[in-house]
């Protein structure tokens, strides 16, 4: 597993896919959608993935002395590795606007808080580019525009439902600040951490089951 | 020693079929797999790797079954599909690095070895080496971990007579000790001059596979070459 790993880090992945983890950091800026640093974490992801396709790692991966469901194994645990290195930087971010940098530009945010409701929405997010991207990946493993697309609708859907529902009354306490309603917050989140695992889960388990099929 | 053993290989295409492709491969011996573009061999040779499923028949490597031990049994086999045409930027030096820890049997002396024989500079990236060098890159890995069965689709094809007549030295330097060697040309000259054993694939289905010798007692007619042979074959008998 390390081997296949290593390959993925090394030989698999486009420089961009590792910095454009730094967009996890948008969960400091005030008065920004900050789930968008979730969608340009995945589109670094996507990138790297084209990258890959045009060096021929697939048909590379095949050759290499172990069974077809590694390499769909390798592929997710890459994917997974960036996506908690940016998810590693939201939380910290979070943790920072709720301490250190409590100030009025946060407190009087007008668009949704960065706070841990939002971190299960960059999980969901990830979640949902595991399924239907990185999934959908391996039915041909060479297709990946119209896969990323279907994620782009779904992604931007629910940013724009994300921060319209702390508008509808009953559901303020979503936009909690800093460590208001912390219960409720780390309740959510541990939600978005299950759905997390149980999607990319079942995501990986499917993948296994195509690239199996499939003819290279 | 029986070490390959391919049974009944069918694959359905739609303007395509491989036909109850079988025949096995013994140590110690060069088999050529012969045919004209598109008669089977890629698919054969992919099928063989489980990078094509058939939809019937089975392949096993010494005397286990491909399907459930591929790992193992790509350990042991040295295969290359085509000429390297992975990672075309990045340095050989980094992805033998990557490869070789796949490989418990990674002989790393024998593959400095190969290098200095085959005069690759592993400094260099897969596109700025030349179409035979990319050949000899690909048997550098393959000889490395020390493979017992090398399976090769079409390694001269593109080669300028020098280098393909350079490898066909190394295909039987590499019987002499013991390696089987099972490689797919339409050069049928490659085959007169190392190969053992001939697999004839015609339109998806095995004609022949046998000794070279009584290949050409079968079929040759008086004074007549293996390359004419096989040239009056596929125009005539096998197709009419």
């Amino acid at each position: 597993m390390r081997n296949i790993l290593r390959k993925e880090m090394r030989l698999s992945a486009s420089i961009l896919s590792y910095l454009f983890i730094f967009f996890g950091l948008m969960f400091l800026l005030p008065g920004y959608p900050v789930l968008l640093g979730a969608f340009f974490v995945t589109l670094g992801l996507f990138h790297g993935f084209q990258w890959a396709r045009e060096a021929n790692d697939i048909v590379f991966s095949a050759l290499l002395p172990i069974a077809k469901k590694d390499i769909v194994k390798g592929r997710f645990l890459f994917v997974c590795l960036i996506e908690f290195c940016a998810l590693l930087l939201m939380a910290l971010s979070i943790v920072l606007r709720m301490t250190v940098f409590d100030s009025p530009v946060y407190r009087t945010n007008s668009l949704m808080n960065a706070n841990f409701f939002a971190l299960s929405l960059a999980f969901l997010i990830f979640a949902l580019f595991n399924l239907i991207f990185v999934g959908g990946f391996f039915k041909t493993a060479y297709k990946i525009g119209r896969h990323f697309v279907v994620f782009i609708i779904v992604c931007f859907s629910i940013i724009f439902v994300s921060e319209a529902l702390h508008h509808i009354p009953g559901l303020e306490r979503l936009n909690s600040f800093g460590f208001d309603d912390i219960p409720l917050q780390l309740i959510l989140l541990l939600a978005g951490i299950i759905i997390f695992f149980v999607i990319t889960f079942f995501s990986y388990k499917k993948a296994c089951r195509d690239f199996e099929i499939l003819d290279l | 020693m029986v070490v390959v053993k391919v049974h009944g290989l069918t694959k359905k295409y739609r303007d395509f079929t491989l036909s109850d492709v079988s025949f096995t491969l013994s140590s110690g011996r060069i088999t050529g797999f012969v045919g004209r573009n598109g008669a089977g061999k890629t698919t054969t040779i992919k099928s063989m790797l489980g990078m094509v499923h058939p939809d019937s028949g089975s392949v096993s490597y010494f005397d286990m079954p491909f399907a459930g031990n591929e790992a193992a049994i790509k350990k042991r086999i040295g295969y290359s599909t085509g000429t390297v045409s992975w990672y075309p930027r990045k340095k050989i030096i980094d992805i033998v690095d990557i490869v070789k820890r796949f490989y418990d049997t990674w002989d790393d002396e024998a593959y400095r070895n190969y290098l200095r024989l085959f005069e690759i500079d592993e400094k260099k990236t897969p596109r700025e080496l030349s179409e035979g060098m990319k050949v000899k890159l690909n048997l550098a890995l393959s000889l490395a971990h020390r493979s017992d069965v090398l399976i090769l689709d079409e390694p001269t094809s593109g080669l300028d007579p020098f280098s393909r007549n350079e490898l066909l030295n190394i295909f039987e330097e590499l019987r002499n000790r013991g390696t089987t060697v099972f490689f797919s040309t339409h050069i049928v000259s490659d085959l007169e001059k190392c190969a053992d054993d001939i697999i004839y694939i015609s339109k998806g289905k095995i004609i022949n596979s046998m000794p070279k010798s009584e290949f050409s007692q079968k079929y040759s007619n008086a004074g007549e070459s293996l390359e004419d042979t096989i040239l009056r074959l596929e125009g005539g008998v096998f197709n009419a």
